[in-house]
């Protein structure tokens, strides 16, 4: 059991690392949000279910599964009104 | 019979999801920590032919969550929506795989 | 703090995350445009998150979680709200 929580800890909070490595890494804003948009909320899923199955109750699991779906309804909702803000702004400087 | 019908095509739709979402973290994984990075960005437009809202908010969502590809603009008539694209080297297959998941919600939602 | 598997994981993680939140400070202050600085806000409440996350684990109260869900919420509207106003912004 100890084993299964161990690797969904390490590998969630091994995608969050990666998604602020891409942020630094990429070159234009909208590889950068591809790399925040996805990897950050697939770290936090992993996280979840890992702390889920660490504590292990009915309550728990049903927050838990509330918090994943308010993530991944919201987070390419981010996405969207941050690169279409971004690109008027550009279309009005040229 | 139709509610059973109703049921799978949701299990399917989840599952398909799933699959996508683990396939697009790996890329994009892969493509950060390895030294040389081959992307290449660019834009594409592409007709739509979903008309309800709630089918325009499933399918921008899968969108931005597939892999290499991140919703940027429905334009004011809901017939036009602008992608954009990280992997740029093969366009045509990008464009199918973004119609066969427009045809799955059309079919999803009818 | 005696050495328990769980333990050091967390430890580890807790590194790992760090070092994240280190990365996106830099792309907090040295940002070209200010749509940069939106996004690493964005992903710094990701990054809370992932901390509280494993202090509920470490000191094993599953209160913490209430937390989560909070900046979760404040952290969308947060992004929605800053956004909106600089796409309505008189220039």
């Amino acid at each position: 059991m100890i084993f299964i929580i161990s690797i969904f800890v390490l590998l969630g909070s091994a995608f969050i690392f990666i998604a602020a490595l891409g942020l630094l890494r990429f070159d234009n804003l909208y590889s950068r949000m591809h790399a925040t948009t996805k990897a950050t909320s697939f770290g936090i899923l992993l996280l979840i279910i890992g702390i889920a199955l660490f504590f292990n109750s009915g309550i728990i699991w049903i927050k838990s599964v509330l918090v994943i779906l308010f993530i991944y309804l919201t987070a390419p909702l981010a996405a969207h009104s941050v690169a279409k803000s971004y690109k008027e702004k550009d279309e009005k400087m040229e | 019979m139709r509610i059973v019908k109703k049921t799978y095509f949701i299990v399917e739709f989840v599952l398909f999801y799933m699959v996508k979402l683990v396939q697009a973290n790996i890329y994009i994984a892969f493509d950060i920590v390895t030294p040389k990075m081959h992307t290449m960005p660019d834009f594409i437009t592409l007709p739509l032919k979903i008309k309800s809202d709630f089918g325009l908010l499933l399918f921008s969502n899968l969108v931005s969550m597939t892999p290499g590809s991140l919703t940027i603009d429905i334009n004011e008539e809901k017939n036009c929506i602008e992608i954009h694209i990280l992997y740029n080297q093969n366009k045509e297959k990008v464009r199918t795989e973004i119609e066969a998941i427009q045809n799955k919600i059309n079919y999803l939602i009818n | 703090m005696e050495l328990e598997p769980l333990n050091i994981i967390s430890v580890i993680a807790f590194i790992l995350l760090l070092s994240a939140m280190l990365i996106s400070l830099y792309r907090l202050i040295s940002g070209p445009t200010v749509y940069d600085r939106i996004v690493s806000l964005d992903l710094i409440a990701s990054i809370v998150m992932g901390f509280i996350l494993l202090y509920s684990m470490v000191v094993n109260k599953a209160l913490y979680f209430d937390v989560v869900i909070i900046i979760s919420l404040i952290s969308f509207i947060g992004t929605i709200s800053i956004s909106t106003y600089l796409k309505t912004k008189k220039q």
